[in-house]
């Protein structure tokens, strides 16, 4: 009879030898590897998820409501003051649903990306003490960004509904595509950045500077009108703000769910205009996500190359 | 006792060497003062030179050297961890690694839900951890302080709780980094029990100790470290002096 260790080293004897990671394919292969690897790990993935959820309102008594009250509070702020003292929401129809719907979408591609860019330092712990795909990291934070975003937007949706403006038209399809485009993009620039970060910590503060701007940069307190009016003898003006992939989700975002910015509306004496949607929104969406898929499959590659020395500098 | 005749390799490490990169100045403004002169601001060595040897399955090889000679580096390169310069490393079968201090806990959350983790890490599936959870925890002795977080932890509950971890997880080969030491004598009696046990099933384990007791009770081969070189590689006795000759230089 075989002893238990002849059947292991029988065992063994079958597998084939792994290779240590620099030795893999290069290029397209090196990518379909590399996604293949973290699909097989998805159940890590998800526990992960859940861990970054839970330890990030571990010691909070109020836990899970606090995802809540920061982009209220920040609807509020921008409610009363932009809105109401300065006047924009005399311009801007429903305005509280228009605010919202841009600070749910912003808080998505910046969570992706400020939680991303330091998931690899903050997970030394593991990274120094085992081997796994370590682009997990980054695709964990991208995972609680996703659930934060899920519940802002079923109190987006509730006060729709409270608002009698249920936008139920074919424009519905313009939000997945906004967020799938807010997606690639977040990923690409979280994985890169997460790599880059290692090697240069300034990078992780250099985002939180560069999220401040880039919100200015899309119209999210600001209605697309407002843009179309300022830059209306330089039409070209108009073509570089929409080349920002997050602005163009912002408005098919806003396009799908914020009805009233689609109608002619009346405030008070004022007859305010549909927004002018940009021409061919569908069209600049679909090279909006295949731009992002080529900068994903780069910033991926790039993550690569830096991997096999996270281990000894962080 | 490598119990089998023809026992196959599950580790081959060829020509392996690994230079570690120092540089001095990791902030922006640090950077920019010294562009240009970056290149000659770092220093680099070589913790791992040439590095070849081949283990069979079921063989308890002890890694020895001092302080600084590259063993947890060397530790490291083997389970993937960090990658050489140079030279490859191939293997075979599942591997569980107790490196250094502090297995791959977070420190915010207990240590339930850190088993559960680092199950998932080692390859088990959650119904598996769930099978193997009760006996985890007896093992490592801490069921009281098994809902709190870990960073409430002792190193030795810390060590305990890793140690049992690993060796649930039905490694075929497993790599362990001085850990030991920090555990009280029962439970580094317990450790030495487990290790023969599992020498018995025919694993692998590769041990890097500072005991040259632990060395020549357990292992069956000894590699002597030296400035990142093989400087000896046999039996255990043998080794221990070649170790204690490495120290001269
Ligand atoms: N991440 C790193 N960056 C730079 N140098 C490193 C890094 N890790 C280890 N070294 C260097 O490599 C050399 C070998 O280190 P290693 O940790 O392998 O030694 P060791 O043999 O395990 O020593 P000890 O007995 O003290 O544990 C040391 O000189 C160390 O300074
Ligand atoms: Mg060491």
């Amino acid at each position: 009879m075989a002893t238990q260790a002849e059947v292991r080293a029988e065992r063994l004897a079958q597998l084939p030898f792994e290779a240590s990671a620099n030795a893999g394919p290069k290029s397209v292969g090196g990518f379909i590897a590399s996604v293949q690897e973290i699909f097989s790990h998805r159940e890590l993935l998800d526990l992960l998820i859940r861990r970054e959820l839970k330890s990030r309102y571990k010691d909070s008594t109020l836990g899970f409501v606090w995802s809540l009250i920061k982009p209220l509070v920040q609807l509020l702020i921008y409610y009363v003051f932009i809105g109401t003292v300065l006047g924009a929401a005399r311009g801007v129809p429903q305005f509280a649903i228009f605010v919202f719907s841009g600070l749910t979408l912003w808080g998505l591609y910046s969570e992706i990306i400020a939680s991303g860019t330091s998931s690899i330092v903050t997970n030394a712990g593991l990274i120094k003490k085992v081997y796994l795909p370590r682009e997990i990291f980054p695709l964990a934070s991208t995972g609680s960004a996703i659930f934060n975003f899920l519940i802002q937007m079923i109190v987006l949706l509730a006060a729709i509904l409270l608002l009698g403006q249920f936008p139920i038209s074919l424009n519905l399809l313009y939000v997945p595509a906004a967020v799938v485009i807010v997606l690639i993009w977040g990923v690409a620039f979280a994985v890169l950045l997460s790599a880059l970060n290692v090697y240069l910590r300034d990078i992780q503060y250099l985002v939180e500077v560069a999220m401040l701007l880039l919100f200015w940069a899309s119209p999210i307190v600001y209605s697309w009108n407002l843009v179309v009016d300022a830059a209306k003898a330089h039409s070209w003006l108009l073509e570089i703000y929409l080349l920002n992939p997050v602005s163009l989700a912002m408005l098919a975002f806003q396009r799908g769910l914020w009805q009233a910015g689609s109608q002619v509306n009346v405030i008070g004496t004022n007859t305010i205009q549909p927004q002018q949607w940009p021409a061919y929104m569908d069209v600049r969406l679909a090279f909006a996500a295949i731009a992002g898929l080529v900068v994903l499959f780069i910033a991926q590659r790039i993550f690569a190359r830096l991997q096999g020395n996270f281990a000894q500098e962080i | 006792m490598p119990a089998l005749r023809n026992a196959p390799t599950v580790v081959r490490v060829t020509d392996v060497s690994k230079r570690f990169v120092i540089r001095k100045e990791k902030s922006l403004k640090e950077r920019i003062v010294n562009f240009g002169r970056s290149q000659k601001h770092k220093d680099d060595f070589w913790a791992l030179r040439n590095v070849s040897f081949e283990i069979k399955a079921g063989t308890t090889i002890g890694l020895v050297g001092a302080n600084g000679s590259g063993k947890s580096t060397l530790l490291k390169v083997l389970g993937g961890i960090i990658q050489p310069n140079d030279g490859t490393v191939e293997r075979r079968g599942r591997l569980a690694a107790l490196l250094e201090l502090g297995a791959g806990f977070h420190p915010d959350l207990t240590g339930r839900e850190n088993v559960y983790l680092n199950s998932a890490i080692l390859g088990l599936t959650r119904k598996q951890t769930d099978e193997y959870f009760q006996s985890i925890v007896d093992f490592s002795e801490i069921e009281e302080f098994i809902d709190t977080q870990v960073k409430f932890y002792s190193s030795g509950m810390y060590v305990r709780l890793a140690f049992a971890i690993a060796v649930h997880v039905d490694p075929d080969i497993l790599l362990v980094d001085e850990v030991l030491a920090v555990g009280d004598e029962p439970f580094q009696e317990k450790c030495m029990n487990k290790i023969k046990e599992f020498q018995a099933e025919g694993r692998t384990i590769i041990l890097v100790s500072h005991s040259a007791g632990q060395v020549e009770e357990l292992c069956d081969r000894v590699v002597v470290l030296s400035h990142g070189n093989v400087v000896f590689d046999g039996g255990a006795a043998d080794g221990i002096l070649a170790l204690r000759e490495s120290f001269e230089h």
